[in-house]
């Protein structure tokens, strides 16, 4: 990742601030205040490549034509837009996320987008830790930015697991919690000194705090392997991506 | 499972499409759900807990569940009954 030549300001004295959230209501009500500029921030953070780490995750979920498919913690959409293409005309694809803000978000850019095969996604707000969804439903979940942030990731892979269909995949995408120390040392500066000071260009500096301990209190991608075979996956793999930056956790059912 | 049809419920606002009134279930019991006119909220009556739909979007959170009481309930087993 290019994003260290980058000259932006930083603090000499940002340091690392352990900052847990580890109630699921705080959780709701920090994605609720950063809905309005999460999309524009994603693209500033990342130089836009978070576009590219999605395609891959929907392209690791073997998404096709006339499948349904799930987003989990869509947000704002990204992920579910990208299925949209992959499973139109024929499949449909259904976005849940517990953000009314972020919900309403998707809702918005999807009437603005206007492509027709967004006309086929649906959204619901519910808990990814208790789906309202049938058993073995699903020919596909993704999920981007979520496992970090659930309160039990061992039942959000439980739910995923029970409404996919046997022999369909999820396809997990977030921050890589490396084990190797240049990594983890690289990702931290980059968060403290990149990420939170142009959030707080934006008012945002606590919320975007968060991320550091969330990436802490995270699984290695060998731990969401393990988690995702103890639930009952019969493969499970975790690709790191972006010099393991971030990391794609593939699952069979 | 949801007992209107989506031109009636889009008539009233609450606008639940014919893709989510197929597929979505209880989020705590996983059985069906239904939709009550009155309201237009989404009823499971195996816990016997309402949900609201804003803007068409189904609020399913657990946490957002209204508990009915029995007059509630009593209320739209007879318009269910009525519309049978």
């Amino acid at each position: 990742m290019a994003s260290l030549q980058l000259c932006l300001p930083f603090s000499s004295t940002s340091r690392f601030r352990y900052q847990p959230v580890r109630c699921a209501n705080e959780r709701q009500a920090l994605f609720n205040r950063i809905a309005p500029v999460y999309d524009n921030l994603n693209d500033v953070l990342s130089m836009g490549q978070h576009r590219i780490w999605k395609r891959m995750a929907v392209a690791w979920s073997g998404a096709k034509i006339g499948d349904n498919v799930l987003d989990l913690c869509c947000g704002s959409g990204d992920l579910a837009f990208l299925l949209s293409e992959k499973v139109w005309p024929t499949g449909k694809v259904t976005g849940l996320d517990f953000s009314e803000d972020q919900l309403s978000m998707a809702s918005s850019r999807q009437d603005l987008l206007s492509k027709v095969c967004y006309r086929n996604i649906e959204w619901v707000e519910g808990d990814a830790l208790d789906l309202p969804f049938s058993d073995c439903f699903f020919h596909g979940i993704t999920m981007g930015y979520g496992l970090r942030n659930v309160v039990d990731r061992r039942k959000a892979l439980q739910e995923m697991f029970r409404v996919l269909k046997p022999g369909s995949r999820i396809s997990v995408l977030d921050f890589n919690k490396s084990t190797k120390p240049i990594t983890a040392t690289i990702q931290e500066w980059m968060i403290n000194n990149v990420v939170v000071p142009v959030a707080s260009g934006y008012g945002l500096a606590k919320e975007y705090e968060y991320l550091n301990s969330s990436i802490e209190e995270f699984l290695t991608g060998k731990e969401q392997e393990k988690l995702a075979l103890e639930v009952g996956f019969s493969t499970a793999k975790h690709y790191e991506i972006t010099g393991g930056l971030m990391g794609n956790l593939v699952a069979t059912r | 499972m949801v007992r209107l049809s989506k031109a009636l419920l889009k008539e009233a606002g609450t606008g639940l499409s014919k893709t989510l009134s197929e597929i979505l279930v209880c989020p705590l019991s996983k059985k069906p759900l239904r939709v009550c006119e009155e309201t237009g909220s989404i009823i499971s009556d195996s816990i016997g807990v309402s949900f609201p739909i804003k803007d068409g979007i189904p609020c399913l959170v657990p946490k957002d569940g209204k508990i009915l009481d029995i007059d509630d309930t009593l209320k739209d087993d007879d318009a269910a009954t009525k519309r049978t």
